[in-house]
């Protein structure tokens, strides 16, 4: 296909080749987020090419490529992403180690404009634009412009209440959400969230990380920072200790103090409207009636 | 290592938000490893936190803590220099 919209996590988010642009194949994954009309909050136009980087510009970020095994931290690759920026333009440098070809991509864009350009080097007939870590990279940008938060967390409704789950690598975020799941909960994600303010009040959204991601949303009325433990134990988090705990779980590239001002805003407000605790958990499903328990409980 | 002479700076490469009486403090990094690093400074800190001007040294600051807490000087000089110990090189400077 030419174009095609998308619509994750409330970002109407528009895909179109240019006329000698390549084909477009959105993964399985996007599937059930493509969505009709041609309005949008971004337009990204997909070209064929391999542009240089302006040479005034400066390289801002970077991302190795790491993976996980056994717990164990591995760096397969020094320079997986990076951003740079020339003033207001930024430009994103991209590999994609889970692409069986040799494939790269610069997106030029701006957090002021709407319209941004992909480039990807391979010479293909068709090709998925929103490959990993592309989808991120531009979902995580569109968080930023809106003063929205991303964040490595699960999240299920249950009864009409939205409860998230956050925590590094191995704290209880997927087994946190498969207990729920089993105790009749809707799972909006196990792994990765997007939390908007909408009309004054909190919601969490999942985006398409696998294949059979529905697209999913939920009020949010509480927020738990987890990990294992001996027992299971909340305890309330206020002020600067609930911002940062949020803060430390969110995925965020601090090369500009604008945009961290504006994000530590963003979480500072939402703490002071979410209630937020700490919680330590043993991993079974005695944990779920304990938090129900503490539901009325007052968190002041 | 500061001593009480040692002049304080903060680091401009850090982003504060106050909350309450306490603060939020994020670096700025060019590296995803740094990305969740982030620190709390309780009242205390946060009294620290804000006399750190560039000018003042450390001996001050302490009698500064003595005087707004009311609290003993060998107190206020184990919580200012583990305060130094734990920003030092990262979020402030100190220099003689």
């Amino acid at each position: 296909m030419r174009s095609y919209n998308l619509n994750i996590a409330g970002y109407k988010i528009r895909i179109e080749t240019t006329d000698d642009g390549p084909e477009l194949i959105p993964s399985d994954r996007f599937l059930k987020n493509i969505c009709f009309g041609r309005e949008h909050d971004v337009l990204i136009r997909v070209r064929q090419g391999a542009p240089e980087i302006p040479e005034e510009a400066e390289r801002v970020f970077v991302a190795p490529y790491v993976i996980e095994v056994k717990g164990i931290k591995i760096n397969r690759k020094e320079n997986f992403w990076s951003v740079y920026r020339d003033n207001v333009n930024l430009y994103i440098t991209a590999t994609f180690p889970s692409y069986s070809k040799k494939k790269n991509a610069m997106l030029r864009f701006s957090l002021l404009e709407r319209e941004w350009d992909l480039w990807l080097d391979e010479q293909v007939h068709a090709t998925d634009p929103l490959e990993y870590p592309l989808d991120g990279l531009i979902l995580y940008y569109l968080t930023a412009i809106n003063d929205d938060i991303m964040i490595h967390a699960s999240g299920v409704n249950y009864a009409g209440n939205g409860y998230l789950f956050s925590g590094v690598s191995g704290r209880g975020k997927t087994t946190m959400a498969k207990l729920w799941d089993e105790s009749g909960a809707k799972v909006i994600h196990d792994d990765r969230l997007i939390i908007r303010n909408v009309g004054g009040a909190y919601r969490m959204f999942n985006t398409p990380v696998y294949k059979d991601d529905y697209p999913n949303q939920s009020p949010l009325s509480k927020i738990f920072i987890i990990g294992h433990g001996p027992e299971n134990e909340i305890a309330p988090l206020k002020g600067a200790s609930a911002v940062s705990s949020v803060v430390a779980n969110c995925i965020q590239h601090n090369w500009d103090p604008e945009m961290i001002a504006r994000f530590l805003g963003s979480v500072s407000i939402m703490c002071s409207m979410v209630p937020t605790v700490n919680l330590s958990f043993i991993p079974d499903t005695k944990v779920i009636d304990f938090i129900l328990s503490h539901e009325n409980e007052p968190t002041e | 290592m500061a001593d009480l002479k040692s002049v304080l700076s903060r680091s401009p490469s850090v982003v504060t938000r106050k909350t309450g009486k306490e603060y939020v403090l994020v670096p700025v990094t060019n590296n995803i490893a740094d990305m969740t690093s982030v620190y709390t400074l309780n009242e205390t800190g946060a009294f620290i936190w804000e006399q750190i001007d560039g000018s003042i040294n450390t001996g001050q600051i302490i009698e500064l803590l003595v005087t707004e807490y009311n609290i003993d000087y060998d107190t206020a000089a184990i919580d200012v220099f583990n305060f130094i110990r734990d920003l030092e090189n990262y979020l402030i400077t100190s220099h003689d």
